[in-house]
């Protein structure tokens, strides 16, 4: 697109300024009230039992021993305990809906047996205190007939494989056929014909989990029929839907309540068994029941990123065109399609000729769900690992080799802004790539060697549908009221910055309801890239509301109040809508331990207008430790001769700490694309999916040797330098 | 961090029934009191304590400043005292099992972990938690420091942080970036605001003017 577009940002009043939190001070002096610390008159606690084994038949189940327990209020398990929960199994991996719970196949209930991962609940108790409910699951007895097992997509494929499902262990597309997931363009046969050189090559990336510092608890408390649920939760709105679609109640029955919660990153999406359990203790025992889930059990009982084995072959001409680029690939989903199992990445290539097949495999593994950007990071670690190398085997820069082969926009496909070069031109500056970067890796003399690695991305900033209310007093105090969580982006203080600048007030004279549905209209909830954008987009059309009836009424004295709401239905007229980013990395590896150290990270960001500077900073830096994490240290591993999950803590998950991680140099591109709220893209995402691949490549360019598993674990490196 | 080649986690190898904290103090209780884990809390100051019934026993401790006798049940740990009967929600429980540093409280001015700590160890002792660090409604230069500088994300880790960051300010009241790395190293944060963390906790040293 060579038409240049002014997309200046001009300053503002509170869009712009590093803003402390609202809440900030609540945070810092222990005031602010998570899940674990609401306190309920009467309120027991609940504890799981789960299998201790992958994969098995139960063929007896005795609760006799735990119900006299004294102190034990109610015990439920499978047998009397049916209830489906819909967000847990859904055929095709989507979001689900009311067609595809009736449609989906393979389905999830609260308690299963067959049970098929360690892990999985098997029983609940609700009791007066956490020693007695703990205590009564050690009397349950529970009968296994254990069944075999299978723990790798590749060979859960195979015919001789465990079969966990009846179909076999290709989990099946939301119309319930066996098919792998496929996307074809151009054709790719030609694509190959027309280049010089092929490359093939296997990556694999590892199961890591979420590991968000909150642990999954709810507080379920019923009033007649109306249930109240205290629950970290990502999205309130969705998980009333969802919470009252699985127990055949209304919405209107259904409340939840999350002003606080300790991370999520995917983790918290939707409901989770863990309400729909409380609520039916709470249900079976009349009393508000708190239950709560341990470290280890958080681990391996909710979710974490799939596993994935990708298998590239790609087309190149002598002048580092590609000409065709095709994928295989594998993800490994555990026993439940929780999400898609997608593998994102070769779309940010301009190649015509393309075919990508994923199949979405079941395992008796912990089950996969979303994780930050849940198809990108393995994704992009894959093919920036396999361009990485190729633009070394014909000797070219990556940076160049990819600014000749990115996708651009077109005129079949305009974008709303494109910034992609100036993000990677701005960076290979402030990183001084040339200088870094090892032109034949592994040319370092000694143990110690250096290397440069760089990644780039492109991602969605869609705009869609979320709704807002805005309310003036006679005071001329403000409220506004959005069905955000404040899962750790800082949500609450973005919103009301963006109201605070379309009512022309200072952000106190701005106050935000937020966190629990019988107060606050439906938001899209904080997944996706989509809570600054969409609910930001819905609160400014209340605010310019809501100034529209000040003009013409006035405003409001004594008692009065004015109200206005929106739930706007924006477009971007056909455009596409992405932020953008570029990363360059250098590592020091000590090829005598295997140990990599980052020694520098600059990654340049174009997140359109950033609402909050400061918040934004913080979602790119997190983001991109996060990913670095994924890329060096985190793993969880299984015994492969009986299926139990070793590594299950942050100790043995291997963790980054304080000491693991480097300063990450940010620095943003602004603009404003006359899209989404005051220009405001997404920055939650963006950070971790590229930081994996540029790692990954810097350390190969140190090293000498293309790494080709995550995480790149000291016996990964020493097996190829020693 | 551990050793990257070493796979193996002695705890992970059944899920349930877990051993419970009552079941395991009922085994084990003589050998927990006896072991170094916690040598500068362990037997001491326990002048006061008095077994008052088959597992529970009186004590008395310092909670933010505020002497407290409180009536403990043996295998409850620091943090159940704190969150559960002393309703001091503040401190948070990431892992239960000294691996996260969500729970860390002040004993006698150390950082320790409350999930490993048992409730009853705390007799004649002084606790100080995340909600005893403000005074008259002022923020302590920690605390500011982390509010100026977004400190907190999800703030689930955010108490803990803060506490470590307290004891380390009063024995090295301007520490440099690396010194509070390496003091924090006990503190995760899985929003991974490491790189905030630490310039809140380097600015609360520059702001104390070197007096802790």
């Amino acid at each position: 697109m060579s038409e240049q577009i002014n997309y200046a940002v001009e300053p503002m009043n509170t869009i712009g300024n590093g803003t402390a939190r609202v809440d900030a001070v609540e945070r810092v002096t222990g005031e602010a009230l998570y899940t674990r610390d609401q306190r309920l008159p009467g309120m027991l606690y609940a504890r799981i039992l789960r299998s201790r084994v992958p994969h098995a038949r139960i063929t007896g189940i005795d609760t006799s021993r735990a119900e006299q327990l004294d102190g034990v209020v109610a015990v439920i398990t499978h047998e009397n305990a049916q209830i489906v929960w819909g967000a847990g199994s859904v055929s095709g991996g989507r979001q689900y809906n009311d067609p595809i719970k009736e449609a989906t196949l393979h389905r999830r209930y609260i308690f299963n047996n067959p049970v098929r991962f360690v892990g999985e609940p098997i029983a609940a108790v609700a009791a007066v205190d956490r020693h007695t409910a703990e205590q009564a699951l050690s009397l349950i007895e529970v009968e296994y007939e254990e069944l075999p097992f299978v723990l790798e997509p590749e060979e859960a494929l195979q015919e001789t494989a465990a079969q966990i499902w009846p179909e076999g262990n290709l989990a099946p597309d939301f119309r319930n056929n066996f098919e792998p997931m496929v996307t074809r363009r151009g054709e790719i046969d030609a694509g190959f014909s027309q280049a010089d050189r092929i490359f093939e090559d296997r990556y694999s990336t590892a199961f890591i989990h979420n590991a968000q510092m909150e642990p999954r608890c709810a507080l379920a408390h019923w009033e007649g029929d109306k249930l109240t649920l205290y629950t970290p939760t990502q999205g309130i709105s969705n998980c009333r839907h969802d919470t009252a679609r699985d127990l055949g109640l209304a919405d209107h029955q259904v409340r939840i309540i999350c002003q606080y919660m300790g991370g999520g990153f995917g983790n918290k999406n939707q409901n989770q068994d863990t309400d729909l359990i409380a609520a039916t203790l709470s249900r079976r025992s009349n009393a508000p029941v708190m239950l709560e889930y341990s470290r280890k059990e958080d681990w391996l009982g909710v979710h974490g990123r799939w596993p994935t084995v990708q298998y590239y072959k790609i087309g190149v001409t002598n002048d580092g065109t590609v000409t065709a680029m095709q994928m295989n690939a594998y993800s490994g989903m555990g026993p439940y399609r929780k999400n898609s199992g997608g593998i994102s990445g070769m779309d940010a290539y301009a190649c015509e000729n393309l075919e990508r097949t994923i199949y979405p495999v079941y395992t008796n593994r912990t089950v996969s769900g979303n994780f930050r950007a849940p198809s990108e990071p393995h994704g992009h670690f894959g093919i920036e690992s396999m361009m990485d190398e190729i633009a070394y085997q014909i000797g070219m820069d990556p940076v160049e080799f990819t600014l000749k082969n990115m996708l651009r926009p077109t005129d079949a496909m305009p974008f709303t802004n494109y910034s992609l070069d100036q993000c990677i031109a701005r960076g290979a500056e402030l990183f001084d790539w040339q200088a870094r970067r090892r032109v034949t890796p592994g040319s370092d003399e000694g143990p110690i060697k250096r290397g440069a690695g760089f990644s780039f991305m492109m991602f969605r900033a869609g705009v869609g549908t979320s709704s807002a209310i805005v309310k003036v007093d006679g005071r001329q105090q403000y409220t506004l009221f959005v069905g955000v969580t404040d899962i750790g982006p800082g949500a609450k203080t973005t919103m009301g910055m963006i109201a605070a600048e379309e009512l022309g007030v200072p952000l106190s004279q701005v106050d935000i309801v937020s966190g629990d549905t019988d107060r606050c209209p439906y938001s899209v909830g904080e997944s996706g890239s989509r809570t600054t954008i969409m609910t930001g987009i819905a609160v400014v059309e209340a605010c310019k509301n809501l100034k529209q009836q000040i003009a013409q009424r006035g405003m409001p004295e004594g008692a009065n109040v004015l109200i206005a709401s929106a739930t706007p239905n924006p477009t971007t007229d056909g455009k596409v809508r992405n932020c953008f980013a570029a990363h360059f990395c250098e590592v020091e590896v000590d090829t005598r331990l295997g140990t990599t150290v980052v020694t520098k990270y600059v990654a340049v960001h174009e997140s359109g207008r950033l609402i909050n500077p400061q918040t934004a900073l913080d979602q790119i830096r997190g983001a991109t430790i996060q990913g670095i994490g994924q890329a060096l240290y985190e793993n969880t591993l299984y015994d492969r001769n009986n299926g139990q999950p070793l590594t299950s803590g942050y100790y043995s998950g291997r963790l980054a700490t304080h000491l693991d991680v480097p300063d990450i140099e940010v620095e943003f591109i602004e603009v404003d694309d006359g899209y989404g709220p005051f220009g405001a893209k997404t920055a939650g995402e963006s950070g971790i999916i590229l930081s994996p691949a540029a790692v990954a490549n810097a350390v190969s360019n140190a090293v000498g040797h293309r790494m080709k598993d995550l995480p790149i674990t000291r016996d990964r490196i020493l097996e190829v330098t020693s | 961090m551990s050793d990257p080649s070493n796979t193996s986690d002695q705890n992970s190898a059944t899920v349930a029934p877990e051993l419970t904290r009552r079941e395991f103090l009922q085994t084990t209780s003589a050998t927990v009191a006896a072991t170094a884990v916690v040598p500068a809390l362990v037997g001491t100051g326990s002048a006061s304590a008095q077994q008052t019934g088959n597992d529970s026993t009186a004590i008395e401790l310092a909670v933010n400043g505020v002497s407290r006798a409180v009536e403990v049940q043996d295998h409850w740990t620091l943090v159940e005292l704190l969150r559960d009967h002393l309703q001091l929600t503040g401190t948070k429980v990431g892992c239960n099992r000294s691996e996260c540093g969500a729970c860390t409280v002040l004993v006698d001015g150390e950082p320790v972990y409350a999930c490993s700590q048992l409730a009853v160890w705390m007799d004649g002792h002084s606790v100080t938690t995340i909600e005893g660090l403000a005074s008259n409604g002022q923020l302590s230069v920690v605390q500011q420091a982390f509010v100026d500088h977004n400190g907190a994300q999800c703030g689930f880790c955010t108490p803990g942080q803060i506490m470590t960051a307290t004891a380390l300010l009063s024995s090295n009241p301007s520490p440099d970036a690396e010194q509070v790395k390496s003091a924090m190293v006990g503190n995760i944060c899985r929003c991974s605001n490491y790189n905030a963390i630490v310039e809140a906790v380097v600015d609360a040293g520059r702001r104390n003017g070197g007096a802790a």
